[in-house]
Parts: structure tokens; C-alpha cells; sequence
């Protein structure tokens, strides 16, 4: 070894200044994963629409899952470049033209879960705004400026800074945390009740619908392996992140979940959900803790969603970029605004949809909690559960080629199981799609949404093929995100 | 400039850049980039573009401030003004030449295709240029030697990894 190569290099010095460790990317997974809107606006959705009253037990179960999952998601993502994508896993997995179907899927997946936070909004801001001014304007007119807010910050790429996020991200836990001490303190005449934590509880009609929605609610953390590249040490701190935001995502919206229940007693949940919606919680912590806690409580439930969204936004407008990149998608989605670098029409593309959902919404009058963000909150999620194994599938098939020398567990047994879990929880979540939609058991709505993946899945896949017999050149580079464009060679 | 003491190995994985020369000259900025060069070789040039990338707004700033091609900003308590060309027709002259070469349909001369080259890359082509013509910018860059073709790809990778890596 030469003296030259002894010395430490001042280039990798330099560069490991930006390095992450695993407080910041796990930082960045929970915030797009967004504690407070997923416990006052997801979980009483939840318990509102499935009467399921194990949600608790939902989310300790599918952290389970996730965790599984992530075994071999994280292994693979130190062998493959560009990881930060599902469709990349499937496309080096399990051939280009299943990436490109798969890129369809997560399209409409991550779309989905953006597009149904402009429900939420509405209902987040309004008791404020009564509160505060004596009276608020329909949902629709609030989500439009949530929308609008959106869109040019999405324009001017502004991410909410990194320092914000951590400071809103902790006052959030924290808030749902004295929430949850609250709720605890203030049992029920029953008593401390446990049942949301029993299997029993979960599995009865209506599961599936419960399972699916909290799927949403760990949205976000796949994002992690995208700092692969950028963490101070790849092979530690991505999976060490990983495995800490599922951890911490499952345990706190479980213990959330289940002290909503303590002040009313499990019987009662369904009906105080039913009844006051997204306000439940803090009602009961105005009972409890008084109303200026309430009210703090009630201003970062605000903050939590629009944060949520501009996450959302900028993810996918991203994920259209990459596809752009690679020529998979049309090329304009892979330019970028020369002034503030945002991609731009991944963006525009991202707003002009939200406008389209705002408008039909608000035209028909549907519900924008229940019928929006609901809805998509779980059409979203049931994408995301047909990511999550066709990507355990290219885990298992990438790996059977050559295991590279990473253990049976990460690169078998643990993505088989994976994938186990994930089809019966498919399985029950189409099932008991007719409980989400709020619809007759015999309704054709219930296949229809489902259907939409299956119909994307049918063009990615028909998409590949045309690429592949008319330009060879770009089939070539699917899967390899922004390297595409470099001839596939870093 | 670099132009002629550092070389691109294509053939390798990932492509490296190596130093045709031994010692470091010329004025101060390629100095301290050819010393860096030469003293790890061992980066790949995506590195390499992320690493002079954090200081060479500045360093080339400074460097064209030196040779009286800028003025220097000017910071007082109201007025807050960027460096600014010495001369406009000196500054727009270069970007006149890629228009004319644009509007006509003629490749201009290699280190204007370069110029035309990395424009694109960095997305900015289309912001400067009176014409936006991919078909023409491919044609343009493809007339290069490899090595130059090569670096207007990684910077075109680079963007576009900084874009999705929300850098």
C-alpha cells in the first residue's frame, strides 16, 4: 500500500461531513409517516368504518410483518444500485418488464395515499378555525389551500426543513404521548381493559378493512433504503434505521390506539369514533388534560397532514422523475425546473389530480373522511401490500442466482414468510373491500378498485414488452433510476 | 485548466480519473483540484463531481474575479449585489455562439459542444438557450471524444441522483 493510500482521503472526508446516520433517516421515514394524523385521523377512521375494535393488536401484527419483510428488503438494498425504488428491486429481481409493472402499481399506490391526506385536512383545521374565528368554510375550500400550498412548494422544491420536521416530529410524539397518558389515567367504569391487544379481537368480519388501513399508516418507511448511498455506513445504518422507525411506528400507533379505547371501554369506541370522527381524541384530552393542550394538540394534527403531504407530494413527483429518468415514463417527467432544480413535471402532474379529486369530492358531496381519505388511505395501502411482496419475491429470486454471501434467513426464509403474511392479509383485505367502500356485499364497486391494479399491472406489463421490441436501449436501463441516463455505468 | 493533465479510464468500473501529469501547476484552483486528483485516484468520477461540486461555485467564482472577468459582489448594509460580468459582450459571447450554433443547425466547435453538452445535463439548456432542441444537443455531444461524452453523462447522473435523493 502506498503512503498516498494511507493518509485519510480528504475527499471521503469531505463528503462523509453530509453523511446521515440512523437519527436523521429515521427522522425522515417517520415524518412521512406522520404520528399525529395517522392516530386522530387514521385510527378512529378505522375504528368508525370496520367496527374492528383490534386495531391495536393490527398494528403490532403488521410491524411484525413489516420487520420480516424488511430482512430481505435491506439486504438487497446493499447489493443493488438505485434501491430506493420498488420497482428497481422487482426489474433486477425478477426481469424489467415485471419492474415496469411494477412501477405502475407503486404509481398509483403512492398517488393514492397523496391524494386521500386532502380529506383530512378539512376536518383537521375546522374545529380550529371555529374555535378561533366562530365559524370555518366547507372542507373543500381548506383542502384547496392545503392543495395550493402544496403545489408551489412542490414547484420551488422547498422541503420542510429537516430541523422543523424534528422539532414538529417530537412535539407530535410527545403530544400523543400525553394523550395516551391522558386516556390511560381516565379508565372506563370497566376498568383497564386489554382486549385491542387479543388476536380475538382482529380477526373478526371486517379485518381485512382494518389491516389495509393500517398498512397506510406505515407508509414511508420503505423510503429509507433511499440514503443507502448517503448514510455514514451502509451496511449498518440503513437497517439499523429501518428497523427502528417500524419499531417505533408500531408500538407508539399501537399504544395510541389502544388508549383511545380506555376512556370509553372497548364497547364504546365504535360509537365515540362514529360520533365525533377525527375529534375524538381531542375531546378526550380537552376532558382530560384541559383545553389548551387540546388545542396545542390540535394545531400540530394541522402541521402533522400538511407535512405529510408535502412528503407525499415531493416523493411521488420524484418517483415520476426516476421513471422519467429511464425513459419508462415520457421524458418531460424526467426534466427538471433549471432554476430551483424541482422535478417539475412530476409535480404539476401531482397537483392537477389533487384538483381533479378536490373538485369531483366536493361536487358530490361524498364524505372527504370517510369516503377520500379513507378510501384511498386503503386503496393506497393495498398497493403498497402488493409492493411489498412482489418486491420479497425479486428478494428471494435475486438472491437465488447468487446469495452473495448473505445468510438463508435474509435471503429465504425471512422474505418466504413475508410473503406468506402479505397474501393472506391481500386475502383479507379484498374480502372485506365491500367494508371499506361502504357498499352492499354484492356490489361491483368492490372489484372495480382492486381491479384498477390488476388493470395496471396488465398495461405495465404489455408497456414493457413495446419497450423492449421498439427501444431495446431503454428496456436495457429500467431499474437503474437516475444512472439510466449514464449508460448504466457509474 | 484540466483540459489536457487529466484523463478519463473508461474502462474501467466504475470510470476513474486519472492525472496525465505528475506535479499540480497552473493557477491556484487547478492546482488544488489536480492535487486532489493525483493524490486518490481511486474515486470513481461520480464521487468526484460530488466532492468539487460543494466548493466550485465559489472556488470558480473567486478564480474569475481574479482574472477581472467579474466584478466582486458587493455587500453593503442595503445593497446586496452578486458578482456581475466585467463585460457583457465578453460574458454573453459564449452563450451567443451555442444560439447561433442551435438556430443554424450546425455542431459548433468541441469546447462549445462540451458547453452545450453539460448545459443540458444540468437542465439549465433549455432556461439559457433561445431554442430548445434535444435531437440537435445528442447529435451535438455525440461528436465528442468519449471521455468528454462520458463526463456529460455522470453529470447528468449526478442531477438526477440529487433530485431523487432530495440533496
Amino acid at each position: 500500500m502506498s503512503l498516498t493510500q494511507q493518509r485519510p482521503s480528504a475527499v471521503t472526508a469531505a463528503l462523509a461531513e453530509d453523511r446521515l446516520g440512523v437519527p436523521s433517516i429515521v427522522f425522515f421515514v417517520i415524518s412521512a409517516a406522520a404520528p399525529l394524523m395517522v392516530v386522530a385521523g387514521s385510527v378512529p377512521t378505522a375504528y368508525t368504518v370496520t367496527g374492528v375494535i383490534g386495531v391495536p393488536f393490527a398494528f403490532l401484527l403488521l410491524g411484525a410483518v413489516f420487520a420480516l419483510f424488511a430482512v430481505g428488503y435491506v439486504t438487497m438494498a446493499r447489493h443493488v444500485v438505485n434501491a430506493g425504488a420498488f420497482y428497481a428491486y422487482a426489474a433486477q429481481g425478477l426481469g424489467r418488464t415485471q419492474g415496469v409493472a411494477t412501477a405502475w402499481v407503486a404509481l398509483l399506490a403512492y398517488n393514492a395515499l397523496q391524494l386521500g391526506l386532502y380529506g383530512i385536512i378539512g376536518s383537521a383545521a375546522e374545529p380550529l378555525l371555529t374555535d378561533w374565528f366562530g365559524g370555518s368554510p366547507p372542507w373543500w375550500v381548506i383542502a384547496l389551500v392545503a392543495w395550493a400550498l402544496t403545489g408551489v412548494l412542490g414547484l420551488l422544491r422547498v422541503e420542510v426543513n429537516g430541523k422543523i420536521l424534528s422539532i414538529l416530529l417530537i412535539s407530535e410524539i410527545a403530544i400523543v404521548l400525553l394523550f395516551d397518558f391522558g386516556d390511560v389515567t381516565h379508565a372506563a367504569a370497566g376498568g383497564l381493559s386489554f382486549e385491542g391487544f387479543t388476536p380475538g379481537a382482529l380477526f373478526v368480519p371486517g379485518v381485512g378493512a382494518a389491516l389495509a388501513t393500517v398498512v397506510a399508516g406505515f407508509a414511508g418507511i420503505e423510503s429509507s433504503v433511499v440514503f443507502a448511498e448517503e448514510s455514514k455506513d451502509r451496511h449498518r445504518t440503513v437497517p439499523i434505521a429501518t428497523y427502528l422507525g417500524i419499531a417505533i411506528i408500531a408500538v407508539l400507533y399501537s399504544f395510541s390506539a389502544w388508549a383511545q379505547t380506555v376512556p370509553t371501554g372497548p364497547d364504546g369506541i365504535v360509537k365515540a369514533a362514529s360520533e365525533q370522527g377525527t375529534e375524538l381524541i381531542f375531546n378526550q384530552a380537552a376532558a382530560h388534560l384541559g383545553s389548551a393542550v387540546s388545542t396545542i394538540g390540535s394545531v400540530l394534527f394541522v402541521t402533522s397532514s400538511v407535512a405529510c403531504m408535502i412528503a407525499f407530494h415531493n416523493t411521488t413527483a420524484r418517483y415520476i422523475f426516476a421513471l422519467g429518468r429511464e425513459n419508462v415514463l415520457p421524458s418531460v417527467f424526467g426534466r427538471t425546473s433549471a432554476r430551483t432544480a424541482a422535478p417539475i413535471a412530476g409535480s404539476l402532474l401531482q397537483t392537477v389530480l389533487g384538483l381533479i379529486v378536490i373538485t369531483v369530492y366536493a361536487v358530490s358531496g361524498l364524505d372527504p373522511v370517510t369516503k377520500m381519505f379513507f378510501i384511498f388511505g386503503t386503496f393506497g395501502g393495498l398497493g403498497l401490500l402488493t409492493l411489498l411482496t412482489v418486491t420479497s419475491i425479486s428478494v428471494i429470486v435475486f438472491f437465488s442466482r447468487d446469495p452473495r454471501g448473505e445468510t438463508t434467513w435474509r435471503t429465504r426464509v425471512a422474505p418466504a414468510l413475508a410473503i406468506l403474511a402479505l397474501c393472506v392479509i391481500i386475502g383479507l383485505t379484498l374480502v372485506n373491500f365491500d367494508t371499506v367502500l361502504g357498499v352492499e356485499p354484492d356490489s361491483i364497486l368492490r372489484w372495480v378498485l382492486p381491479g384498477i391494479f390488476v388493470v395496471a399491472i396488465v398495461f405495465g406489463l404489455v408497456w414493457g414488452r413495446v419497450l423492449r421490441s421498439t427501444r431495446p436501449e431503454v428496456y436495457a436501463n429500467i431499474g437503474l433510476g437516475a444512472r439510466a441516463v449514464g449508460g448504466g455505468v457509474k | 485548466m484540466i483540459a489536457e493533465r487529466v484523463a478519463l479510464d473508461v474502462a474501467a468500473t466504475p470510470e476513474r480519473l486519472y492525472a496525465t501529469v505528475q506535479e499540480a501547476g497552473g493557477d491556484p484552483l487547478t492546482r488544488a483540484v489536480l492535487s486532489h486528483v493525483i493524490a486518490e485516484p481511486y474515486h470513481p468520477v461520480g464521487t468526484w463531481l460530488l466532492f468539487f461540486a460543494r466548493t466550485i461555485y465559489a472556488d470558480v467564482t473567486a478564480r474569475m474575479i481574479a482574472a477581472k472577468l467579474l466584478k466582486p459582489p458587493v455587500r453593503h448594509l442595503l445593497k446586496h449585489q452578486p458578482a456581475a460580468p466585467a463585460d457583457v459582450n465578453t460574458a454573453a459571447w459564449p452563450l451567443a455562439r451555442l444560439n447561433l450554433a442551435v438556430q443554424r443547425r450546425r455542431p459548433p466547435v468541441t469546447r462549445d459542444c462540451l458547453l452545450l453538452g453539460l448545459l443540458a445535463a444540468a437542465g439549465c439548456a433549455q432556461r439559457v438557450l433561445s431554442e430548445h432542441d434535444p435531437p440537435f444537443v445528442a447529435a451535438a455531444t455525440a461528436m465528442l471524444p468519449l471521455p468528454l461524452q462520458r463526463l456529460i453523462a455522470q453529470t447528468k447522473v449526478a442531477v438526477g441522483e440529487a433530485v431523487i435523493s432530495r440533496r
